[in-house]
């Protein structure tokens, strides 16, 4: 269970201050499906940011599990990071001299994992996302759909609690943006991990199965859908 | 550990061309400080060997007195004794010889010169049969014949001082000199050999006759100006004048006194050491060169891996994983930078230790203080071929902190929104 409270985040810009969240409260459920979407400015990397902890709020409290994230210090949420969450990025971020199952192996290696463990791990998750046999290419040898696919099994792998994932599709076409919804919805529902997503994809819309909008840093709805 | 160093290792892999630059400039900047340490370390071994080989010997005794005057000459601080102090030390091991020096007015004459003409010059007299017991001048012999003992009117002289009067075997000077007690007394004596010292300092003054002939002529009745010494390789100089000393002071020799070749040649160790300084400031030029273009590519490197950067630490790579993986990466490029320069560094060395570098066109007309006359040789130092090494890697290493300091304070969100 993910509790935002009164969370506000503030960007200043020179002399002028960008209001990026007003006093938002939500409260997200395990295994939930969740789209925050909205305007470009509306604040939903943000939010996302603030939940992902790699940002600091100016006012409010998030808590994951019980556990409060904004009392954490910078060493804590790496740890809390580490253990707890997976990222998916719009340009998907893999690691170019890295091969595919190289870019998925890592996130294991800094939690330590045996290099046995590892490898079943790794191919099991990559056979899982549709990547079997390319095991070895480099990203520069995938299409942007199997890129992504790699950027989902990263974020996969640790069987993290959420996975946060900022406009996951819209790099790609909309066909291949299907898929990996698609993907990641049965990954939501295999392994009961919970999805947040910043978009402003009504295809992605359509997806969640809870659809949070956002404007000028406020919430201005949030409903149940049957995506 | 084992992805971070293959992470590093493929990323130093990921630009080619700028990590060959980067270690092209290291490996260059290397190859230049061991180019020069071969070079001045060679040159300071040598110039000590021709010193003590053909100016100073290991060891000199001299009468207490002589050493503060001896720019003057002082032939009345001779020792008195000189063959018990000759027997005394063989007695004990060690070879010696005595020498007598004198300063003399060189007249030249038209007959054999062309025309009239006379110089300042600094006489040696030797004992022909024991001198190269302790010098070397034999070697050196490139026209005419070494001194016979006894000879009374022979003269050795070194091929520059030769060269530039105009001198050849068989023509016939006068030294006019004043001996023990002031009075004036002249010596006709004729060159019967040219010597080529490769001393640059004794071959542009070298003048040599028999120390009896020498001795008659300056009154100095069987006495000398100072004996020398000369020790084995390797022996410890400091603790061979001491046992010197006290091996004088055990025979009632003690108004003698021996010095060392370092103290001897206090003046050419002074200028050495200050010329070993250069050094210094070559090994800070590299660290210049090193610390620039490592910098500048780990910046870049930095700058172009913001993204990436940001992923791994929202992924949850701390810091310091990031950071050494940073470091290994930059001394990847020090290690190629560093095999490359020792490489370029052992070839050019090769050529330089044993071809050399001839400066006998700088050597002959000026006097820059070592005592080589004219090939240049480098040499091999293990330990220079080490340190470098090691620092080209250090170096490399250090230098990288910086640029990684900064990328890693910016904030994950800004990392990831790089462009």
């Amino acid at each position: 269970m993910i509790k935002i409270e009164n969370v506000s985040r503030n960007y200043k810009t020179g002399e002028t201050v960008v209001k990026a969240l007003k006093k938002v409260s939500l409260e997200i459920a395990d295994g939930d499906f969740l789209s925050i979407a909205g305007p470009s400015g509306s604040g939903k990397t943000t939010l996302l940011n603030l939940i992902g902890c790699i940002d600091a709020l100016d006012e409010g409290e998030i808590s994951i599990n019980g556990e409060k994230v904004t009392t954490m210090g910078k060493k804590g949420m790496t740890e809390f990071r580490r253990n707890n969450l997976g990222f998916i990025f719009q340009t998907y971020n893999l690691i170019p001299v890295l091969s595919a199952y190289e870019n998925v192996a890592f996130v294991l290696s800094i939690l330590n994992v045996s290099e046995e463990e590892t490898k079943k791990r790794t191919m099991a998750i990559l056979k899982e996302v549709g990547l079997e046999g390319m095991e070895n290419r480099r990203p520069g040898k995938l299409s942007g759909g199997q890129q992504q696919r790699v950027a989902i099994a990263r974020a996969l792998i640790k069987n993290p609690q959420i996975v946060l994932a900022d406009e996951p599709t819209a790099n790609l076409d909309s066909k291949t943006g299907e898929e990996i919804l698609r993907l990641m919805k049965t990954m939501n529902e295999k392994y009961k991990t919970t999805f947040i997503f910043s978009t402003h994809d009504q295809m992605v819309m359509d997806y969640a199965s809870r659809l949070v909008l956002l404007h000028d840093g406020t919430i201005i709805s949030d409903e149940r859908r049957n995506g | 550990m084992k992805f971070i160093f293959t992470l590093a290792m493929k990323n130093l892999a990921r630009y080619k061309r700028r990590t060959a630059i980067t270690a092209i400039a290291i490996a260059f900047g290397l190859m230049m400080y061991l180019i020069v340490d071969s070079m001045l370390l060679g040159i300071e071994q040598e110039s000590m060997r021709n010193l003590i080989w053909y100016e100073t010997s290991s060891v000199r005794i001299h009468q207490k007195g002589y050493w503060p005057d001896r720019l003057l000459f002082p032939l009345e601080e001779g020792i008195e004794n000189p063959d018990k102090v000759i027997d005394l030390l063989k007695k004990e091991g060690w070879t010696a010889t005595e020498r007598t020096l004198f300063k003399a007015d060189m007249i030249l004459y038209s007959d054999d010169f062309g025309e009239d003409g006379s110089l300042s010059a600094m006489v040696t007299g030797i004992d022909p049969e024991m001198d190269n017991e302790v010098f070397h001048f034999e070697d050196t012999l490139v026209e005419g014949r070494m001194l016979e003992k006894g000879e009374s009117n022979g003269m050795i002289m070194g091929s520059w001082l030769a060269a530039d009067i105009g001198a050849k075997v068989g023509y016939w000077v006068t030294l006019v000199t004043r001996g023990n007690g002031g009075f004036f007394e002249a010596i006709d004596a004729q060159i019967v050999g040219i010597v080529n010292c490769p001393n640059p300092n004794v071959n542009r003054t070298l003048i040599m006759m028999d120390k009896d002939t020498a001795g008659m002529v300056l009154g100095m009745d069987g006495a000398v100006t100072e004996i020398d010494i000369a020790l084995p390789n390797r022996s410890d100089v400091d603790v061979e004048v001491m046992r010197i000393q006290a091996s004088l002071d055990a025979h009632g020799l003690n108004d003698l006194e021996a010095r060392s070749w370092r103290e001897l040649a206090k003046d050419y160790l002074a200028i050495a050491e200050a010329k070993r300084g250069g050094t210094g400031v070559i090994l800070f030029l590299v660290f210049i060169i090193a610390a620039v273009g490592i910098s500048n590519t780990m910046l870049m490197a930095m700058y172009e891996r913001t993204r990436e950067l940001g992923m791994m630490r929202a992924l949850g790579m701390k810091d310091n994983d990031i950071r050494l993986s940073f470091i290994i990466e930059a001394g990847g490029i020090g290690l190629l930078g560093s095999v490359v320069g020792i490489a370029l560094g052992a070839l050019a060395n090769i050529y330089i230790a044993n071809v050399g570098i001839d400066f006998g066109f700088l050597m002959r007309d000026m006097d820059i203080g070592y005592r080589i006359q004219s090939i240049m040789r480098g040499t091999w130092n293990l330990r220079s071929f080490i340190i470098t090494f090691v620092s080209g890697i250090t170096l490399s290493m250090i230098v990288s902190v910086i640029p990684i300091r900064r990328s890693l304070k910016m904030d994950i969100p800004s990392c990831l929104r790089h462009q």
